[in-house]
């Protein structure tokens, strides 16, 4: 059992005893790459894991745009190296820098030389001298950076992060004011020292409320009031004891410590408080994402969630059946991606399952960033983000972010899908069985006609001798009745499996219910002399857009059931007419009728009527197939009289406007014959 | 021995059709002409001169379509074209490019007969071309000369188009029309597929010449195809 390196225990095992850990600390300055590249070799070389560790550290200096990109640049170089990337917050670099490594148990560090001016290090701090201070046993290597990039990094200035209120000028002062008042009532009964006392305390107060600004002058205000009100010789700004310039020395320099170590924990609040809202936002998101069910709705909660908390812009694309990338809203909102070769760098970062765009190395001129989308090591998608306001950037940590929200999106796209190809699995099964049924059902109920046939054609083939010629007939009359029985089923059945698997064409075109009718009624003739068929349509029916073939069929199998589920004599009525926007037909029967529990079941596959007459029982549920398909509704009521009586309805809709000729009483071939339909 | 019975080209890959095919055009008096592939098929033609092709659309070395559109280059014989129920559109396209009628399996054999018989009375009568100026079935009667129609001595005004319609559907009485060929002839050729057109003004025929126009005696519609009117009672 080793201690590490900060004290704690841990079980190391030998190996990794013997392995050496990096960490290379990286920052903006482009001698992050060199350090890198260093830190690279450095770990291939001694077969050792390596960390790059970025500080952000708000209290040395706040990056700018130039800054916060290359440093985005330098981290995913280190990522594409093969580093673990870590950002730290913290206010002071090098113990943060230390102390991570100690909890790491980093055995060396590689660190940059320093490039600023020495006076920098007197006054602010050396980074380098302090990490190798406290370095204890862990080697730091210093390693010169590439000169020939710019070594000076974009000015660095103080930069007030709350813009300048005039509010809190006013109250530096006032404070002043009001604590020079409290002195002033306290003066006959106490000492100066006690007044020094109020004013710092004034001091404090300003430094812990206010930014530096208005601290220093606070400061200024109240040494000058201090000094003008109670230091002898009074109401003049000289001093006779020296003394009291220590006492003024001190107070300033109380108020900047004071002031300082105030904005520095401020800062450090915000973004503890930022990172926070970050997470609990990509908590919401991942709860969310858990309760969308189709891929449209999870990109739908994505990009809401996206552009409400980074203040952008964003699309999800993901691939189609054709693998090309489609954005999942498709709406007026990708106005605001506009670039001519999005789809280009989309495909790109998609293919490459890399992140391209704006504030990458791949396509970095573009406005917007495109992050891949990876689950299980597969692409799935591309998420593609610009902000609403130019200026805003994002950020390396916000960059981190975006991928934990991209990996989130991209787990539960990758659910949906597998739910999506589950649930199409359940439905080949269920085919499979649909299929079965069919299969078995139909083979007996084509071995019944069948075995008629057989049995008439091999008596007349055997016992020709042996039967008179009334025999002979009825034999061969079985033999053909039944086999349109069988023509009728296996009709059937066939253009029910291709309903089924939307392998019917429809062909619409316009088509006169009248026409149709009369179609199926000469077929049938022979059926109608047991079943006297009564129409009723109206002459002035409209055309019909629909499929003619589909439609006869429709009206086949219903008058056919017509004939062969009620006894002979029974009378068939068909009528159509006219209704809103629909048309509608109704063929009626004044037989046995069909019970009202039966009325919606009779359409289901497979459902016979109560005299199993040898149909498959597909006759109705492929009326309603086809009925479905163009829009329609069927329904059967009971008749009046207690008969069934089917209805159906299709949609009208306006015919195209016909040049129509004259009435015209034509003309004998003696006289000129015009033309008055062209 | 000099026979002048027609002689039938069957050209059917199907051993069991071409059975039943042959015993009962045999039985009507026919002479039988077999092929059993497309290109056997246009060979027969043109060597035996058959007086009426029947030609299934099923055939394994050519599409039906293709024989019939190369028969047509150089024969006017009439071809009457046997499809499944599945293909609508090849029938209607052999129609289209010549064939004069169609029969769809499986249909009886007094079908067949009739389809074959009126093929060749409309052949008879172009080669007698002798055509009645008065055409009469049932209560109808047409007089082409005067280009007037009675139902039942009643005199029918019909339109133009009215009339047009009933000529051409009567010029091949018993032979199906498709809808395309009725389209051209009467509309053009620009309106070949504006079906509403054919079938309004089939609608007012019915209106005027049928006595149930829901149950049409002359004026037959052959879904997906065309129209035929039926004078062999």
């Amino acid at each position: 059992m080793q201690k590490s390196r900060d004290g704690r225990n841990i079980q190391v095992d030998r190996k990794q005893e013997q392995r050496e850990r990096i960490m290379v600390c990286i920052g903006a300055n482009p001698r992050s790459i060199r350090l890198i590249q260093t830190a690279k070799q450095l770990a291939n070389d001694l077969d050792a894991e390596w960390i790059a560790v970025t500080v952000e550290a708000p209290a040395k200096v706040s990056p700018s745009r130039q800054d916060l990109l290359q440093l985005a640049n330098h981290i995913h170089l280190a990522e594409n190296l093969g580093a673990e990337t870590v950002t730290l917050p913290g206010h002071s670099v090098s113990q943060e820098l230390l102390s991570y490594a100690r909890s790491r148990n980093i055995t060396r560090m590689i660190i940059g030389k320093p490039t600023h001016a020495r006076w920098k290090d007197r006054v602010f701090g050396s980074v380098l001298d302090e990490v190798v201070r406290g370095s204890g046993d862990i080697d730091v290597n210093v390693v010169s950076g590439d000169d020939s990039a710019s070594a000076s990094p974009s000015v660095q200035h103080f930069v007030e992060h709350k813009p300048r209120l005039w509010r809190n000028w006013v109250l530096s002062v006032g404070s002043v004011v009001v604590f020079s008042a409290v002195a002033a009532l306290m003066h006959p009964h106490f000492t100066l020292v006690d007044l020094a006392m109020v004013y710092l305390l004034g001091i404090v107060w300003t430094a812990s409320r206010l930014s530096w600004g208005p601290t220093l002058l606070t400061t200024l205000l109240s040494v000058a009031t201090f000094n003008f009100l109670f230091i002898p010789p009074l109401y003049t700004f000289t001093v006779e004891d020296i003394r009291y310039v220590v006492t003024f020395a001190v107070m300033f320099v109380v108020a900047i410590v004071i002031s300082r170590l105030n904005w520095r924990v401020r800062e450090q609040a915000n973004r503890a408080l930022q990172r926070e809202h970050r997470t609990a936002a990509l908590y919401h998101l991942s709860r969310e994402l858990a309760h969308a069910e189709d891929s449209k709705t999870l990109c739908s909660v994505a990009i809401q969630h996206l552009n409400d908390i980074f203040s952008c812009q964003s699309e999800i694309l993901i691939p189609d059946t054709s693998g090309d990338l489609i954005p999942s809203l498709a709406q007026e909102a990708v106005t605001t991606i506009p670039a001519p070769n999005a789809m280009k760098i989309a495909q790109w970062s998609f293919v490459n399952g890399q992140k391209a765009g704006f504030g990458t190395e791949v396509f970095p001129e573009s406005e917007t960033l495109y992050l891949p989308l990876i689950a299980a090591g597969k692409p799935v998608g591309v998420v593609e983000l610009s902000s609403s306001s130019s200026t805003d950037v994002f950020g390396a940590e916000q960059v981190h972010i975006l991928e934990s929200f991209a990996n989130q999106t991209a787990m539960a796209l990758e659910r949906a899908f597998l739910a999506k190809e589950a649930q199409q699995a359940q439905l080949q099964i269920e085919k499979e069985i649909l299929r079965n049924t069919l299969l078995s059902s139909v083979s007996h109920d084509l071995r019944t006609p069948l075995a008629a046939i057989t049995g008439a054609g091999t008596t007349l083939l055997q016992n020709t001798d042996l039967l008179t010629a009334e025999n002979q007939s009825e034999l061969l009359q079985t033999i053909v009745e039944e086999s349109a029985h069988l023509n009728r089923i296996i009709r059937n059945v066939l253009d029910m499996t291709r309903l089924e698997s939307g392998g019917l064409k429809m062909t619409r075109e316009w088509q006169s219910i009248e026409e149709i009718v009369g179609a199926v009624t000469n077929r049938m003739a022979e059926q109608f002399l047991t079943h006297p068929l009564g129409i009723n349509l109206p002459h002035d029916l409209p055309l019909i857009p629909c499929d003619e073939l589909l439609i006869e069929q429709v009206m086949r199998n219903l008058l056919e059931n017509a004939t062969k589920h009620t006894p002979a004599g029974t009378e068939i009525s068909l009528s159509a007419q006219a209704i809103k926007e629909n048309l509608q037909v109704t063929i009626a029967d004044n037989g046995p009728g069909i019970p009202e529990s039966d009325h919606e079941r009779i359409f289901e596959k497979f459902v016979r009527g109560n005299q199993a007459n040898g149909g498959v029982g597909l006759g109705l549920a492929i009326c309603r197939e086809i009925i479905s398909i163009h829009g329609g509704r069927i329904w059967v009521d009971t008749h009046f009289d207690g008969g069934s009586s089917f209805s159906f309805t299709l949609p009208l809709a306006p015919m195209p406007p016909i040049e129509r000729d004259q009435e015209e009483y034509l003309l004998d071939t003696t006289s000129r014959y015009m033309e008055v339909d062209r | 021995m000099i026979d002048d019975s027609p002689l039938v080209l069957l050209i059917e890959d199907e051993p069991q059709m071409r059975r039943f095919l042959r015993v009962s055009l045999h039985s009507q008096g026919y002479h039988l002409v077999e092929a059993e592939s497309g290109q056997d098929g246009l060979a027969q033609a043109a060597t035996r001169k058959p007086d009426v092709i029947l030609l299934d659309l099923g055939l394994p070395d050519m599409d039906g379509l293709e024989v019939t559109e190369k028969l047509r280059e150089w024969t006017t014989t009439p071809i009457i074209v046997i499809s499944a129920r599945e293909q609508e559109r090849d029938k209607v396209r052999a129609l289209d490019a010549g064939a004069d009628d169609y029969l769809t399996k499986p249909f009886g054999v007094d079908e067949l007969l009739a389809r074959i018989r009126v093929s060749l009375r409309h052949v008879s009568n172009q080669e007698l071309s002798q055509e009645d100026p008065v055409f009469r079935v049932g209560k109808l009667m047409v007089d082409f000369g005067k280009r007037q129609v009675f139902l039942d001595e009643t005199e029918i005004h019909l339109t133009p188009i009215e009339y047009r319609l009933l000529a051409m559907l009567i010029r091949h009485a018993d032979k199906v029309v498709t809808h395309t060929q009725l389209l051209k002839e009467i509309w053009g050729p620009r309106q070949a597929n504006q079906v509403h057109y054919l079938r309004v003004y089939m609608g007012q025929l019915r209106q005027k010449l049928e006595a149930d126009p829901a149950r049409p005696v002359y004026f037959i519609n052959e879904p997906g195809v065309g129209y035929r009117f039926r004078s062999d009672q």
